[in-house]
């Protein structure tokens, strides 16, 4: 029963978590940039939901729609005016650039929201249903068909609409796509856009069930970076699937060798990933 | 000569410090099949790039009475120049279905858009037969198949089509220069790049030979066909 109740909460979080890791494979795939700044923007989604729910009484989950657009916009405009410079220029220059975005994020994020430790918590934080025996609690449950829900959104946008197809197009044959009308820095933009917009998500649900301060940004990042490898970049689904293998991972982790050994078990998956997945597997967006 | 649809004068254009063309003139007329040859390395590709303007390129550049030279590629897309570039570059991991409507994108009329579906797989039906498979896993003809395909879901004015023939059987190459004749008569423009000397001059009405990035023939099909240079360096007579 133990754990059935481990595996539970393991794939609960990992839902969450393969939600967190599908924008930066989105990114990753069409602008090929590893967006280092990704869990620092999975921070402010959160930031937002938190000052939304406590400082104006707005419900959390009315409030994380409001956090994913308004990431949308800071993403869009992040890339038309300052990352457009480095798009698909050479690795090194991109992840500088990202890495530099991240360490002022999170200073600007200690100034504004200062360092304590903040917890998105409703009144019905700790509802719990029972399945079987098993605890479910209803915020992690909520987080995990959300994720779900957003991947499936991704999904159909990707191969089902006009705009999916251009992204798609563009990240295989840059040039033909130009020749068939794609405008390429609008299309980024509206991409890193989405990107922004399902790491605000993320953020927003990680603030119902974790701790937020100013420096999470960091292992989120690195966390999101081993799932896409995981999960590959081109199916929303994948990285999904992915998020949850890390979740339960972490969560037999945790209960075989203890709570903390379950942030190094991530670190220890990517090791085994980048020998046994050949790299060439990730580039198929 | 009909009223003119691309007007090329006096263009130059290079890759980086590197010139390729030099003051090339070529002019297409308005509902004009006209086929440009030359050698490899000729600056042909080149000049259809200069043309769709994926390359920086200097002097004049009209189409359809507007100047191209400011515009990027997606702009000049618009305005219907379209390009079938050498090599296919197609969307190789996305299905057949979904390269044409690639080619459709920033297409409004959603009516004509199936009107053009049903058109292209009438003209290929092997397209259709193939739609669901991935453009990349399809033979070299069902490539340039679907490229053509693609191009033609645009609705282009002008239809810029680079090394049609390059890799293909005989009869394949019939079949699309066939496509050619028969989407001339529905109005649109052909400026037909092509190693197959031969097939080229067969549907076109005027021609451009090209040499080192310069224009040094140019003609009726009849006129390029009893020049005795253009006979000896690629009639093979
Ligand atoms: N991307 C590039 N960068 C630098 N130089 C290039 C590039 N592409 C072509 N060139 C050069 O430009 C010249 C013209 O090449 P281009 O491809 O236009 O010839 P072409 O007439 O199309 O030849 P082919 O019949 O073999 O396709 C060649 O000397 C070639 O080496
Ligand atoms: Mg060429």
């Amino acid at each position: 029963m133990l754990l059935a109740q481990i595996l539970t909460n393991g794939v609960l979080l990992g839902g969450l978590y393969g939600l967190m890791a599908l924008g930066m494979a989105l990114v990753w795939g069409v602008l090929n940039i590893v967006n280092l700044a990704h869990g620092a923007m999975i921070m402010l989604g959160g930031y937002a939901v938190y000052y939304l729910f406590a400082g104006l009484g707005v419900d959390p989950f009315l409030a994380l729609p409001i956090a994913t657009l308004g990431m949308f916009v800071f993403g869009y405009l992040l890339q038309r005016f300052v990352l457009n410079l480095v798009v698909r220029s050479a690795m090194l220059n991109t992840l500088l650039i990202t890495f530099g975005l991240n360490v002022v994020i999170t200073y600007l994020a200690q100034l504004a929201f200062s360092a304590d430790f903040r917890t998105i918590n409703p009144g019905y934080a700790g509802s719990n249903i029972a399945v079987f025996g098993i605890t479910v609690p209803l915020v992690n449950f909520a987080a995990f068909a959300i994720a779900i829900v957003l991947a499936g959104a991704i999904w159909l946008l990707l191969n089902k609409m006009p705009l999916g197809r251009a992204i798609r197009a563009t990240s295989q044959n840059l040039i033909a796509a130009r020749l068939y009308g794609v405008n390429p820095r609008q299309l980024y933009a509206v991409t890193f856009g989405i990107g922004a917009a399902l790491a605000g998500a993320a953020g927003g649900l990680y603030g119902t069930i974790a701790h937020l301060t100013p420096y999470i940004g960091a292992s989120l990042t690195a966390k999101s970076f081993v799932i896409a490898i995981i999960g590959g970049l081109s199916n929303p689904f994948g990285v999904i699937l992915g998020g949850i293998f890390v979740g339960v991972a972490e969560s037999l982790t945790a209960l075989y060798f203890g709570p903390t050994y379950s942030d190094v078990i991530s670190f220890g998956l990517l090791v085994v990933v980048l020998i046994v997945r050949p790299a060439r597997a990730l580039r198929t967006a | 000569m009909s009223e003119t649809l691309l007007r090329i004068e006096k263009l130059s254009a290079g890759y980086g410090p590197v010139p390729v063309l030099f003051d090339v003139d070529l002019t297409v007329g308005r509902g004009e099949i006209v086929a440009l040859v030359g050698s490899n390395g000729a600056g042909k590709t080149t000049l259809l790039r200069a043309v769709s303007r994926v390359i920086k390129a200097e002097g004049t550049l009209e189409f359809d009475g507007a100047d191209l030279l400011p515009l990027p590629p997606e702009a000049a897309f618009m305005r219907g120049l379209v390009q079938v570039p050498e090599g296919r570059q197609l969307f190789g991991k996305m299905t057949v279905e979904e390269n044409l409507r690639m080619g459709a994108f920033r297409r409004k009329d959603k009516s004509g858009l199936n009107e053009s579906f049903e058109r292209v797989y009438e003209l290929f039906p092997r397209l259709k037969e193939r739609r669901r498979q991935l453009a990349g896993n399809m033979s070299g003809g069902e490539q340039q198949m679907c490229a053509m395909g693609r191009a033609l879901m645009a609705a282009p004015k002008l239809l810029l089509i680079d090394e049609m023939s390059l890799g293909l059987a005989p009869v394949v190459v019939d079949q699309l220069l066939e496509v050619l004749t028969d989407i001339r008569s529905q109005g649109v423009t052909v400026l037909l790049v092509e190693q197959d000397v031969f097939a080229a001059f067969s549907v076109a009405d005027r021609g451009y030979v090209m040499e080192t990035g310069r224009v040094v023939g140019e003609g009726s099909i009849a006129e390029l066909q009893n020049d005795p240079a253009v006979r000896e360096a690629y009639l093979g007579a």
